[in-house]
């Protein structure tokens, strides 16, 4: 060790530079690391934190002794808690108010919400608990004074979170949490008050299924508007981010991947360089190992601290930006569990550091010793290449010269384009979404607020081409109840107003047949042909023919398409929105105006989570920010390896420079090396992005639908120019570095 | 010898390598005139500054003080660029260890030199009699690893006169080769000055200095100038 130290402080120059690539490619594996854990693991920490319940059930209003009364029967069961949800109130404090406020009003026992500022509510009056989004989106703070309609003014005793949505204001609703006390105090107390949610926790949260199974015939009865398992909560949540958050972890990863390439060729060239020292030191007695070890400790020496700064620097970059998303999805940040990864990655890091420096060590030192004293480093050809002598395409040669090295780059920078190619992608399906109902192939420009009598009235608005009633059923399989779906029902043919793209099989055309999504469909193996058995949350249960599958994103492609009239016999009173669908060149706003002189109020349809427009619009400048993030990361990637050919060939290089070459010719060299490496890796990334990555996520962020990711004309020609300005500027770069020593330096002078 | 004519002319040239208490002065005030059509050789002991000459004569380094004037043109104080293209137009070098692209056919190697200077469109025909002039037709699309070390040198040698250059300095041309290759060499170098051509040879080879017009010695950086 005291030699190894001694060896590193005569070499200081050295050593700094090589720090230097660790300390980069660590703050890019911290910054990952720590986006990537954050995330993967944000909803599973809120969870415990809020003492997440395993059901949370919504019924219409009713009286706690008699819906305590059948809860207690279900199997399984080991604690309930109730509270009573009042929606629409008016709330107002810190200068911002809405009338769409959600107060629960909380009957003891377990809260299923965590307090993560302040304290509890307790038996001390005029104590209100805020949701942390809230808090967060108003600018309030423990102490401050918070109005809610019917109760007057009172004081935030805390800050709650709770994980069965996603946060205000990306949840359209804020909700408030004060005590049955509280409310007792102003209205009266009553012995037996009416509620309206129930939160249940299983002893045994993986027999869900039977719990869920008993539950049906228990509450048959009472009009059940939510029954929301953990799962079902989670995909509320990734429906909201889930795309991000997948990308963002494979961003993580590649930049992990481009991080290592980088740090194990930095190595490589570092103990190569070093290749006529290895001979001195084995013609001293030297063994094979002994050299090896050696040099592994140096890197690995040279690594720790710089790696050490380099993941620090990076998670304490990536920790403020990643606790703001989590925020949003009402998660929690790692905190001090972070820690762990980061020593993991820590280690990861030092590790191929040691073996990036022990392979090309062992590589090197299996050549003959007398080779070693002559230093040179690599093998001379015994091959010509057919290039001739054109600047660029020597320089194409002495990239690939290195065909493990060559391999390499191209591989990771291929990993890191297709990444960038998806991610362009996505961003700009999200962009869709967000403009055009037509990406999900939703025909109907307005939605009118009606019932199934004023049809003909608003067919006969001039403009409107068709009209029908549109519902949606809240369900589950019957079979498996734990897996949640939507019922979009029309009375007619729904395909005038909404035609996502079939993948398999036909459109219905009776009321006995269903389309299901590609969502549904995965999660429970349905094909065409195949019977669907539904249970509506309020109803018996139905049984369908599948006959197609459509890719739908609407509730993570967990749809299912069918005709109204089996849901109506069940309940006749079945309402919602008409759709409407206009005539071709028909003006939307005049149709509106007609609309309203007719009595009707429409609105205007929009992509799929018209509340979420905003927050789609930051998702996709994100995803386009981290495809920058991604460039940048090409960028080093290639400059790095570019330098490295540089240095080599630097005696070809200066050699070049003695026989009249100009900076301009050694460009033209570096341009070659670098166009042999960037054009393979674009076809790399191509070829990856349509036949693995591209469908691999289109499946992960749906869990939904199979999306067409696949990146458009204007993605791939900013890649393609992209790639283009980070080839010449890492030439330019090299080719500077490369005429800034004197030509006799290059060429090994020994003074004499 | 025909006309001469002051074709390389250094005046007080001074070049230290090294800092602080590291710092060696390997040439000192150096005055060094070369004629075209001379061959001059320049002696000395390891490490008296004779490498380090021929690099800065041929605007391979930079001087800290004195002027080098080449074909008229001041090197001193060039920019990278200029010194370029005064290298391409007026100066070949060649290397003890011969310095040949290892992925390139010896002939590829003498048509890359030829890139950068201003033979144009006559620059494959001028490659082909070069490398037919020396004797290496047979050997022209092999790889220097293919290559023997007389070939390489010869290879070397066309490369560093496939431009016509004024001026060719070579670095011990013959320190790595056998007698009889080292006498070949020396033999080209020779009837390159026919041309009007100067050479000026760093070597230890009493071979080259039989052979040269005139002898100049460093010592301590200093040059002791030897007429033959």
């Amino acid at each position: 060790m005291r030699r190894a130290l001694t060896r590193l402080r005569r070499e200081r120059r050295r050593v700094l530079a090589s720090a230097l690539v660790t300390l980069a490619a660590a703050l890019a594996v911290g910054v990952s690391t720590t986006v990537g854990y954050a995330l993967a693991t944000g909803y599973e920490r809120a969870a415990q934190r809020s003492d997440q319940p395993d059901v949370l059930a919504r019924f219409a209003p009713v009286r706690r002794s008699a819906l305590d009364a059948r809860l207690r029967r279900l199997p399984n069961v080991v604690r309930i808690s109730y509270r009573g949800e009042v929606n629409r109130v008016g709330l107002a404090a810190n200068g911002r108010s809405t009338r769409n406020g959600a107060v629960h009003i909380v009957h003891g026992g377990r809260r299923g919400y965590g307090v993560v500022a302040g304290h509890d509510l307790g038996s001390r009056s005029g104590e209100v608990l805020v949701e942390r989004g809230v808090a967060t989106a108003w600018g309030l703070r423990v102490g401050d004074e918070l109005r809610i309609g019917g109760l007057g003014a009172l004081r935030i005793a805390g800050v709650a979170l709770s994980v069965d949505n996603v946060a205000f204001p990306l949840a359209a609703v804020p909700r408030v949490y004060v005590s049955a006390a509280e409310v007792g105090r102003r209205f009266g107390r009553e012995r037996d008050p009416v509620v309206n949610v129930a939160l249940l926790w299983l002893a045994d949260p993986g027999r869900l299924d039977i719990t869920l199974s008993a539950a049906r015939p228990a509450i048959f009865g009472l009009r059940t508007e939510q029954l929301l398992t953990r799962r079902g909560v989670r995909q509320a949540i990734d429906q909201a981010a889930g795309v991000v958050i997948a990308l963002l972890i494979v961003f993580g990863v590649v930049a992990a991947a481009c991080a290592g390439a980088m740090l194990a060729a930095a190595a490589d060239a570092r103990v190569r360089r070093r290749a006529a020292v290895l001979g001195i030191e084995r013609a001293l007695g030297a063994s094979r190992a002994q050299v090896v070890g050696d040099q592994a400790l140096d890197a690995v020496l040279i690594a720790a601290p710089a790696a050490a700064l380099g993941l620090t620097a990076g998670a304490l970059l990536a920790i403020g930006p990643a606790t703001t998303l989590l925020g949003f999805l009402n998660e929690v940040a790692p905190g001090a569990a972070l820690l762990a990864p980061l020593a993991a990655a820590y280690t990861g890091l030092l590790a191929v550091v040691a073996a990036g420096a022990a392979w090309p060590a062992w590589q090197v030192t299996r050549r003959p010793i007398a080779a070693l004293l002559r230093g040179g480093d690599l093998s001379p050809p015994t091959r010509r290449i057919r290039a001739g002598a054109r600047p660029a395409l020597l320089g194409a040669r002495f990239a690939t010269a290195r065909r493990g090295r060559w391999l390499g780059s191209v591989v990771v920078l291929g990993v890191a384009i297709a990444t960038v190619l998806l991610v362009l992608a996505v961003a700009d399906l999200l962009v869709a979404l967000r403009d055009d109902p037509g990406t999900l192939g939703r025909r109907y420009a307005l939605t009118v607020t009606g019932d199934r009598s004023d049809l003909p009235a608003v067919r006969a608005v001039p403009g409107v081409a068709a009209a029908d009633q549109r519902t949606t059923i809240e369900a589950a399989d019957s079979f498996s109840l734990t897996e949640p779906l939507r019922v979009i029902a029309y009375r007619g043919d729904h395909v005038p107003f909404e035609a996502p793209p079939l993948q398999s099989g036909r459109r219905l055309r009776s009321a006995g047949e269903v389309e299901v999504g590609d969502g549904l469909a995965d999660a429970l193996g349905l094909r065409p042909g195949g019977q669907l058995a539904l249970q509506p949350v309020n109803g018996r249960e139905l049984r369908f023919r599948v006959v197609g599958v459509v890719r739908a994103l609407e509730n993570n492609g967990r749809v299912v398409y069918a005709r109204s009239a089996r849901f109506e016999r069940d309940d006749p009173d079945l309402g919602g929105p008409i759709a409407v669908r206009l005539d071709a060149g028909a003006d939307r706003g005049d149709v509106l105006r007609a609309l309203a002189a007719a009595g009707f109020a429409g609105r205007a349809s929009a992509g799929t989570t018209t509340s979420n427009r905003s927050f789609l619009g930051i998702l996709a400048t994100v995803l386009r920010t981290v495809a920058l993030a991604i460039g940048l990361v090409c960028l080093a990637a290639i400059t790095q390896a570019l330098a490295l050919t540089a240095r080599d060939r630097r005696r070809a290089l200066a050699l070049l420079r003695a026989g009249g070459a100009s900076r301009h010719t050694l460009g033209a060299l570096l341009g070659g090396a670098a166009a042999a490496v960037l054009l393979p890796a674009l076809a790399f990334a191509l070829a990856l992005e349509r036949l693995v990555l591209g469908p691999i996520v289109a499946r992960l962020t749906a869990d939904y639908a199979t999306l067409p990711l696949h990146p458009g004309g204007v993605g791939l020609a900013v890649v393609g120019g992209g790639l283009a300005l980070a080839g010449t500027i890492a030439a330019l770069a090299a080719a500077r570095t490369a005429t800034r020593e004197p030509v006799a330096t290059g060429l090994g002078r020994a003074d004499g | 010898m025909g006309v001469l004519t002051a074709l390389l002319r250094v005046r007080g040239l001074t070049k230290t390598v090294g800092q602080g208490r590291a710092a060696r002065r390997v040439l000192d005030r150096v005055e060094l005139d070369v004629q075209a059509g001379e061959l001059v050789a320049v002696v000395g002991s390891s490490g008296s500054g004779k490498s380090t000459l021929l690099h800065l004569a041929g605007g391979l380094d930079r001087a800290d003080a004195g002027t080098i004037e080449l074909a008229g043109e001041r090197l001193d104080g060039r920019s990278e660029r200029v010194l370029a293209r005064l290298r391409a137009r007026h100066v070949g070098f060649v290397f003890q260890a011969f310095h040949l692209v290892p992925e390139l056919s010896g002939e590829e190697n003498v048509r890359l030199a030829a890139r950068f200077g201003a033979h144009g469109a006559q620059a494959p025909a001028r490659v082909a009699a070069l490398v037919d002039a020396l004797g290496l037709r047979p050997v022209a699309r092999s790889v220097p690893a293919q290559l023997s070390g007389g070939e390489q040198q010869r290879f070397a040698i066309a490369r560093a006169l496939v431009n016509d250059p004024a001026l060719v300095l070579a670095d011990e041309p013959t320190g790595n080769l056998d007698a009889e290759s080292g006498a070949v060499v020396l033999a080209l170098l020779r009837a390159a000055t026919r041309d009007g051509r100067a050479v000026l040879v760093v070597t230890h080879d009493a071979a080259v200095t039989a052979s040269a017009d005139r002898v100049v010695t460093l010592r301590d950086g200093r040059l002791l100038c030897g007429e033959r």
